[in-house]
């Protein structure tokens, strides 16, 4: 070993100016859903009016982050975009939470030939990549805001499903619910009563794991052509719009890109704050470490 | 002698047309290089079988032929045959084929064979404008091989035209008698390997009846459909392509060649005409939504200030169009005040009322809604593929289709569709209406052009007094040709293999 390396290795351990990223991450999901739910009173320009003769335009005052190819004000459809996109990522996971726990509780209380067959069909759902189930099912569905929404909500159901499966499990080995059957407790009652309110903390984890990959999905169908109308600004429509004419207007791209790329960011550190607060495994580790 | 002096020389040589002796490069450009493969990226191909194709004639003309082929003045010329006569009161035709026309199993083509093929889209294709040409033959003899004898129970005038698209396939090609799967043709490629949707390959004929021809080993098909084919042809990766018109500019600065079809293809907006609900029963209405087209805006935006706008299914200046019809145009210029008022007449709330669009994906379709949503509607645009649109409008739960046809081989594939019993009738909203079938088979039935040309007009004029659809413009659609690319052509339709000219007679340089 080298004196320098040893020198390192033999340096007082001081620990290192954490960067609070998770607070950048924070802001940005904070910012994102204000402009979500009060973006549309902000806004001074019709995301959807065309001025065929400012196609293509960079960023001025006139339009601040330019237009895209039809003439129309990027910001004002990124700010529209926000709540289409929040909106059906919300409305995806909350789909994928109560279809995937519902269904995996169902068939957990039922048991038996029920349970097998559930989680079977969550099985044969999970086998396929969540993208590309959502475009296979979109394909089935029709293009929609509805159907990109269901499409979305089914293809990430089973992670809701096996997590709820674990819970269950975990909570039916605990020494309360044995207790609550010796008093006579049904199954249905046990899990109304005592798993579904410990199920909560997972669930949440589950949602802030999935949405921003709900967003993703939701911004890959519309880049396909496949979600909404071609016209209504969701963020992958912005960037579908826009990648046609990057040479041309790098800047009607790349506003969208990084919108999409900072709000999946920080949906996912915010998700991953999120586990670390609920999962008490990690608690109980924690308490160890610092005893 | 000093440099100013010979600079001097050299330009009063050359405006004098004393040219010096080209590099070896530029005097071997003319003559053509054998081998290579072409690399093409135009329409798709729908099907193996010739006779039941439903989409572009892009691909499969390089492998199978017509009797006729559609110059690029645009009228219809002998190909495989040689000549043909047509008799005085136009019901009998007299096809002369050429003599030396093999099939790529080496076999020669006869009238029989030509003939079995007539029979064949008489007999086993359901629908479609061939067919129902060809039920109008009455008979046909073949009994000289070289010659085909075709009579007619009523004058047809689009019949030398049509045929350039009912393509001669040996008989003894596989799944004849049900749906061709690998077509034996005459055309100066074979029909190679066919992956649907992604690529077709076609390797050279060497028997090819046009001695020395072709020059290519091969040509590649990209068959990926709706896509930016402009980066790829300035890469070098594609040879030939079609390109939207957005990509001229950028396309000419990287030395890309850029032509244009012959006949243009033609913008319209139509109105549900088959199943329209109460709302667009009214003509105030639909004549608010047409006043809110702004026709210029509109095609500028698809092809730029080359682009025509029109009221006329036909490119303006062509034979068939009429000055007179188009100084008529109520719906020339946009007025929304006045659409607002027609509205307002007809007691109609636009913010109380959704409209269905149903289009492809074309970036145009959007800039239509936006003109129709100014008057206030709500839009529920559906914007899908080709397939999933048909799907869509022969539901004809709809009530606006924006939409184009492209460039057609004769007059008469503009109007075939506004047929009671037309095919594929949905684009125009599903016509149902006596007179004008009336009034366009009597343009088809005309002994003469002029005469033809004027009922067409009425029937024109026909569609616009009940305003089925709102006539937009044309525009042409747009190849680009890489600079090692030489010899190629694009025709009056997509077409890629034609009596003057086509991918026989292209070649890539060195």
């Amino acid at each position: 070993m080298s004196s320098h390396s040893a020198s390192i290795m033999s340096a007082p351990q001081r620990p290192a100016p954490r960067f609070r990223l998770h607070w950048l991450a924070y802001g940005v999901v904070g910012l994102s859903l204000l402009v979500a739910v009060f973006g549309a009173a902000l806004l001074t320009q019709d995301p959807l009016a065309q001025n065929l003769l400012a196609r293509n335009l960079g960023p001025s005052a006139a339009h601040w982050l330019g237009t895209d190819s039809f003439g129309r004000d990027i910001a004002a459809r990124l700010v529209a975009g926000t709540r289409l996109t929040l909106v059906v990522a919300f409305l995806a996971s909350l789909l994928a939470l109560l279809g995937g726990a519902g269904l995996g509780l169902i068939g957990c209380i039922v048991g038996g030939k029920t349970r097998a067959l559930v989680y079977a069909g969550f099985d044969i759902v999970r086998t396929m990549p969540p993208i590309l189930l959502s475009l296979a099912l979109m394909v089935a569905l029709g293009v929609g805001t509805s159907s990109v929404i269901l499409a979305v909500g089914i293809a990430f159901m089973p992670l809701f499903a096996y997590v709820a499966r674990a819970v269950y499990e975990r909570e039916m080995a605990s020494g309360y619910v044995a207790a609550a059957k010796v008093i006579g407790a049904g199954p249905w009652a046990i899990a109304c009563r005592h798993v579904l309110p410990n199920m909560l903390g997972a669930m949440l984890t589950q949602v802030a794991i999935v949405l921003p990959r709900a967003v993703t999905t939701e911004s890959v169908l519309s880049f396909f052509g496949l979600g909404v109308a071609p016209e209504v600004p969701t963020w992958g429509r912005i960037i579908a719009t826009s990648v046609e004419f990057a040479e041309q207007a790098p800047t009607s791209l790349l506003f969208p890109v990084l919108a999409l790329a900072l709000l999946t960011l920080s949906l996912a550190v915010v998700g991953d704050r999120v586990r670390m607060h609920l999962d008490p495994l990690r608690a109980e580790r924690q308490e160890t470490a610092h005893a | 002698m000093q440099r100013r002096t010979l600079l001097k020389a050299f330009s009063l040589a050359a405006a004098a047309g004393l040219y010096l002796p080209l590099p070896l490069s530029a005097q071997t450009a003319a003559t053509p290089r054998r081998g290579g493969v072409l690399k093409l990226a135009l329409l798709g191909l729908d099907t193996a079988d010739p006779h039941r194709h439903s989409g572009s004639i892009a691909v499969q003309q390089v492998y199978v032929e017509t009797l006729t082929s559609i110059g690029d003045d645009g009228t219809a010329k002998p190909f495989l045959a040689e000549r043909f006569e047509v008799s005085e009161d136009g019901k009998t035709y007299t096809f002369h084929l050429r003599n030396n026309v093999r099939f790529h199993n080496g076999r020669v083509m006869t009238a029989k064979d030509v003939q079995a093929n007539l029979e064949r889209v008489r007999d086993k294709v359901k629908s479609g404008w061939l067919s129902g040409a060809m039920k109008m033959v009455q008979s046909m003899d073949s009994s000289d091989p070289a010659t085909l004898r075709v009579v007619m129970s009523e004058t047809y005038a689009p019949f030398l035209s049509l045929l350039s698209e009912l393509w001669i396939v040996a008989p003894e090609s596989e799944g004849w008698d049900t749906t061709i799967r690998k077509p034996i043709g005459t055309g100066p490629f074979t029909f190679g390997q066919w992956q649907p949707n992604v690529r077709f390959s076609a390797p050279a004929f060497k028997q090819y009846w046009q001695a020395g021809l072709p020059y290519l080993d091969a040509v590649e098909f990209d068959l990926r459909g709706e896509q930016d084919n402009s980066l790829s042809l300035r890469a070098g990766d594609i040879d030939v392509a079609y390109v939207r018109s957005d990509k001229i500019a950028a396309l000419r600065g990287d030395k890309v060649d850029v032509q244009f079809l012959g006949d243009t293809a033609w913008y319209f907006l139509s109105f549900n005409n088959r199943k329209p609900r109460a709302l667009m029963q009214d003509p105030r209405v639909r004549q608010a939504i047409a006043l809110a087209v702004d026709k210029r805006s509109y095609m500028n935006f698809i092809g730029g200030s080359d682009a025509l706008t029109s009221n006329q299914p036909v490119r303006p200046k062509s034979f068939y169009w009429d000055e007179a019809i188009e100084a008529r145009d109520l719906y020339a210029k946009p007025d929304l005040d006045k659409a607002r008022s027609l509205l307002q007449a007809a007691g109609v709330d636009p913010t109380q009322q959704t409209l269905k669009v149903i289009s492809w994906q074309n970036d145009y379709a959007q800039v239509a809604v936006q003109m129709v949503r100014q008057l206030g509607f709500k839009i529920d645009h559906q914007a899908l593929d080709d397939i999933g649109a048909q799907r869509a409008l022969s539901a004809y739960d709809w009530d606006l289709a924006p939409f184009n046809s492209g460039p057609r081989a004769d007059v008469y594939l503009r109007y075939a569709r506004l047929l009671s019993d037309g095919p594929s009738p949905m684009l125009w909203g599903g016509i149902q209406d006596k007179e004008l079938d009336t009034l366009i088979a009597s343009a088809v039935a005309s002994p003469n052009p002029t005469l033809a040309r004027q009922r067409y007009l009425d029937a024109w004029q026909h569609v616009l007094d009940k305003l089925y659809t709102v006539g937009i413009g044309h525009a042409s659609d747009v190849i680009g040709v890489a600079a090692r690319v030489r010899g190629y052509r694009t025709g009056f339709t997509w077409s890629q293999n034609r009596v003057d000219g086509g991918l026989a007679r292209t070649w890539i340089a060195a």
